[in-house]
Parts: C-alpha cells; sequence; structure tokens
C-alpha cells in the first residue's frame, strides 16, 4: 500500500509540475469570464444558462487535464522507457497500475477543485447581479452535479490506464481513450434512438447493427449517467437512489479496468 | 537592408490582412442576410452530437434564434414564411434539447403568436413547456391568452387561464380574469389587461418595444371602443363612421394608429385595424368588418 502511495505521491508531483496546467486553468478561467459576458443576452433563464456553462466548462477542462496531462503522466513511462528504471525497484507491476491510477486521480481532482472554487465564485457573483433570474438554482444539487463532472473523470482516467497498459505508445492510447469517450458520451442517445419509433421506421437498422450497439453499451461507459446538468440548472430533486446508483456504476467500472489492467500488465513484455 | 526586410514584409503583410479582414467581414455579413434560414439539425441527432453538451447546445442555439430574428429586424425585413419555418424548427430542437428551458417558451409566445401570426404553433410549444415546467403559471396563461386574443375561442381561454390562476406564484387578478373571459369576450380591454401584464413580466429590449407599440395601439383602440359603446347606448345605433365619434363630441379626436391602418368596427363590437396590429401579415381576423372610418 505504501509502494502505491508513494508512486501516486510522485505522479501527481510530477502532474502539478506540468506547464499545460496552467494554460488548461487560464482556457477555464475565460470560459468563466466569457459566462458571465453572456449570461446577460438571455432574457430569463439566466441561472439555467450559467449552470450550463460552468459545468460545460468545468468537463472541457477536465477533458484537457486527462487528456493532455493524464495520458503523458502515464505513457510517458513506456515512451521514454524509464519503465524499466521503475519496476527494477521492489515494486509489483499491479501496484504500479494502481499508483499510477491514484497519482493521476489526485492531480485531476485536485486541479478540478481549483477550478470549482472559481466556478462557485462565477455562480455567485452571477447570483449576486440577477438575483430574480435564478429562481430553481439550488447550491446543493450544483455541487452534485460538480462532483459528479469529477467521477466522470475518474472513469477516463481509468480508461486512459487501461489503454496505456496494452499499448505501446502515448499517441495510441490518446486516440483510443478519446474515441471511447466520445462514444461513451453519445451511447445512451444512441441506444434511446435505437429504441425509438423512428428508428423503428427507418429500414438501414439492421439486427445485427442493434446487437452490435447493444454489446457496445456493455462495454463502453454510459457518460450520461454522470450527467446532473439539466437537474442542476433548473433545480430539479434528483433520487438518492439515482445518486447511489450511478456512484456505484463509476466505483465499479473503474475497479473492472484497473483489474484488467493490472493483469494485462503484469503479463506484458517490454522491449 | 536585409535586417530590415523582415520587419517590411510584416508591416506589408499586416496592412494586406486589415484590407482583407474588412472585406471579409462586409462579405460575410451580405451572405448572411441573403441567405435563407438554413437548416437546423433535427434534435434526435443534435443530442447525440452534443456530447454531453446539451444544455450548453440548447442555449447556443437559442442565442442563434435570437442573432437571427434580431437581425433581420434589424435591417427592417420581414420574416418570410420559410424564416418563420426555421424558427420553429429551432424552437422545437431547442426545447427538445432542454424542455424546461423558459427562454424559448418567451420568444414563441412573443414571436409566433405576434409577428408570425401562428398562434397554434405557439400554442403547441408551451403545451410542450406545461408538461415539464409543471408549476409555471405563465405557459398557461400565455395559451390561454392565445386562446383568447388569436384563436377566439373564450372557452378554452378561460379553463387556461383557471389553470394558471390556481399555481403559485400567479397574480391575483387572474382569477376574476379567467372568470369574466367567457363573459366579456372579445373586447379589447380585456386584451389591455393581458397586454399589461406580458409587458411587466418581459425584460427582453426586442419584444418590450413590440410590446409597448402593441399596447399603445389597444389603448387607442380602447379608447374608440369605450366612446363607441357609449354612443350607441346614448344614441340607440352605430355610427356610420368612426369620425362622427368625434363630430358628436364622444372622442376628442381620432388617434392614428401607430401601425399606420386605419380603425375598422368588427362585429364583434371591437375596435381594429386594417393594419392588423402587424408588420407582417398574420391570419385574418374570424370576423369581417362590419362600419369603417
Amino acid at each position: 500500500m505504501r509502494c502505491i502511495l508513494s508512486l501516486a505521491m510522485i505522479t501527481f508531483k510530477e502532474g502539478i509540475r506540468n506547464r499545460s496546467l496552467f494554460g488548461i486553468a487560464l482556457l477555464a478561467l475565460l470560459l468563466f469570464g466569457l459566462n458571465i459576458t453572456v449570461a446577460g443576452f438571455f432574457m430569463r433563464d439566466i441561472g439555467k444558462v450559467t449552470v450550463d456553462m460552468n459545468l460545460s466548462a468545468l468537463s472541457f477542462a477536465g477533458l484537457l487535464l486527462v487528456f493532455f496531462v493524464g495520458v503523458n503522466l502515464m505513457a510517458k513511462d513506456i515512451d521514454r522507457k524509464t519503465i524499466h528504471l521503475v519496476l527494477s525497484k521492489p515494486i509489483s507491476r499491479a501496484q504500479y497500475i494502481w499508483g499510477k491510477y491514484l497519482g493521476i486521480q489526485f492531480f485531476v481532482s485536485a486541479s478540478l477543485l481549483l477550478l470549482f472554487v472559481c466556478s462557485c465564485l462565477t455562480v455567485w457573483f452571477l447570483l449576486y447581479l440577477y438575483p430574480n433570474y435564478f429562481i430553481g438554482f439550488s447550491w446543493p444539487i450544483f455541487f452534485v452535479a460538480c462532483f459528479f463532472v469529477l467521477v466522470k473523470f475518474s472513469v477516463l482516467t481509468a480508461i486512459v490506464v487501461f489503454f496505456s497498459a496494452i499499448t505501446s505508445s502515448s499517441l495510441i492510447t490518446l486516440i483510443f481513450s478519446l474515441s471511447a469517450y466520445v462514444a461513451g458520451v453519445s451511447i445512451e442517445e444512441v441506444v434511446f434512438y435505437m429504441k425509438s419509433e423512428f428508428a423503428a421506421q427507418e429500414k438501414i437498422i439492421s439486427e445485427s447493427l442493434t446487437t452490435f450497439i447493444d454489446i457496445v453499451s456493455y462495454l463502453l461507459p454510459n457518460f450520461a449517467v454522470f450527467d446532473f446538468t439539466l437537474e442542476a440548472a433548473h433545480g430539479l430533486a434528483i433520487t438518492s437512489q439515482r445518486l447511489f446508483l450511478s456512484f456505484g456504476y463509476g466505483a465499479i467500472y473503474i475497479f473492472i479496468l484497473l483489474l484488467l489492467a493490472s493483469f494485462i500488465f503484469s503479463r506484458r513484455e517490454f522491449n | 537592408m536585409r535586417r530590415f526586410l523582415p520587419i517590411l514584409l510584416l508591416a506589408l503583410a499586416v496592412v494586406i490582412y486589415s484590407l482583407i479582414f474588412q472585406s471579409v467581414w462586409t462579405t460575410r455579413e451580405q451572405v448572411r442576410s441573403n441567405t435563407p434560414a438554413g437548416y437546423i439539425i433535427p434534435s434526435r441527432f443534435s443530442r447525440i452530437l452534443a456530447l454531453g453538451n446539451q444544455g450548453l447546445l440548447s442555449d447556443f442555439q437559442f442565442l442563434k434564434i435570437a442573432t437571427f430574428i434580431g437581425g433581420r429586424s434589424g435591417e427592417g425585413e420581414i420574416l418570410n414564411e420559410e424564416d418563420w419555418r426555421f424558427v420553429i424548427r429551432s424552437l422545437d430542437v431547442v426545447t427538445d434539447l432542454d424542455p424546461y428551458f423558459v427562454d424559448p417558451y418567451m420568444l414563441a409566445e412573443g414571436l409566433l403568436a405576434w409577428d408570425a401570426g401562428k398562434p397554434e404553433e405557439a400554442n403547441r410549444l408551451l403545451s410542450k413547456g406545461m408538461e415539464y415546467r409543471t408549476g409555471d403559471w405563465r405557459l398557461p396563461f400565455f395559451v390561454g391568452f392565445n386562446n383568447f386574443y388569436f384563436l377566439k375561442d373564450y372557452e378554452a381561454a378561460s379553463g387556461f387561464i383557471m389553470t394558471a390562476a390556481k399555481l403559485p406564484g400567479s397574480p391575483a387578478y387572474l382569477k376574476t380574469l379567467g372568470a369574466r373571459l367567457a363573459y366579456y369576450g372579445g373586447k379589447s380591454k380585456t386584451a389591455l389587461l393581458f397586454l399589461k401584464e406580458m409587458l411587466s413580466d418581459t425584460d427582453n429590449l426586442l419584444l418590450r418595444d413590440r410590446l409597448e407599440m402593441r399596447l399603445l395601439a389597444l389603448e387607442r383602440a380602447v379608447a374608440i371602443e369605450e366612446a363607441l359603446d357609449k354612443f350607441i347606448t346614448q344614441e340607440g345605433r352605430s355610427p356610420e363612421k368612426l369620425v362622427e365619434l368625434v363630430t358628436a363630441g364622444y372622442l376628442r379626436e381620432l388617434s392614428v394608429d401607430p401601425y399606420g391602418g386605419d380603425w375598422v368596427v368588427l362585429k364583434s363590437g371591437r375596435v381594429f385595424s386594417t393594419s392588423k396590429f402587424a408588420n407582417t401579415l398574420p391570419k385574418k381576423p374570424s370576423d369581417e368588418p362590419s362600419t369603417s372610418n
């Protein structure tokens, strides 16, 4: 356990030192600033627009963090062959995977926490500017939505770690993870579309395509599960069952992926 | 000389860029104003393409509609049938992406019912909103208003106003309004009450201007209507022309319709204008004029 934690700390520090972090933070701050400007363009649902923009800015920043810094932190060791140096220490390959995951997770959480504080300030400022246009807004639901943005990126980090464990290049990891993200974000819409009456009218959707989508929906994480933007934007109540289910779904998916990653990584040969 | 060459080249390039920049934006402006409204991706596809940012996409799409309409009315252009179809489809997409978003419903009421002369479309969108925003009194209020003012279905209007009156936050006068609606029916004064309420609830400048102009027109119509009622009660007949109200001393002067039309009296006793209170040509009023000035 100590090995995992010290590896996680090293990874975390390495992430914090990454210069692209400043760029991402700056971009997020710009988006929050843009939010303040744009909110005034709307007639009355300013609260909704603010929440939409804040959560999307957090999501976008998180995505950049995982793809630009996270992928680098994980795949660089393998790319530059420094992995041999790490594995020559008394640390198992499985421990290496878990340590790396925790390190990236710490890093993403810390960065998102910082952006979350900025986001709260933006919302608070707009709430102060337009108090009459935040009718349905509720802070607890907004916090829940922000927390699930973090859960979403925990799952994505696990995907990055998984693909790093089975591929030999950071570029391939990036492409695979990005594809998994895009597909995961839209898979729910596709599945429900296939079930809808619109799809029933289309003759080109074959039986085998339906089966294929069905299988893919099991393999890929459904990122829409972690999306509480609509609820946060309009202050709609969320049942505790849905919260636990979403959290449990994310946690078990991460666990399975990391187990698979450590299993494959332990049997992998480096040249 | 060789040292200054890059600087010279850069300066030249910057000058050319600024020249091109201007014409690029001018051309774009022309292209945008000439192009028809365009195609909007149906919501069942844009939901997928939004990659989890459906809320943000609905905000963007809404701004796009507002810019489109603002741009057309800024240039004094009248929206044609195709433009309105685009607006309706876009509003449908926005409300599919986020059915709780209140702004598109407000825009639907302000534009589709008033300017486009499509109160049925406005009602359809508002009814969609009522399914989701169950506690919002404004949506049934607007449906009621459209039924009353445009569709002349006073019974349905009264029902919707009653529904609105029962919802939290609704103004107290709605209860009496709902009850009175069926009785008083098509008088402009009832419309005036509605309009004042809508105006007090609107912050959008574009819409405010339109509503204020409409209010002015209606206030003038109501003044004529009241004088007309007085004339009929006292003289026991309808005036042949509206000018008669002025000559008989019931009205100080026959004010001008701000939309530039001529006043007419409908069979229902309501005073209306040949301009139909619109810059576009909405649906014809259901009853034909009986007297004109």
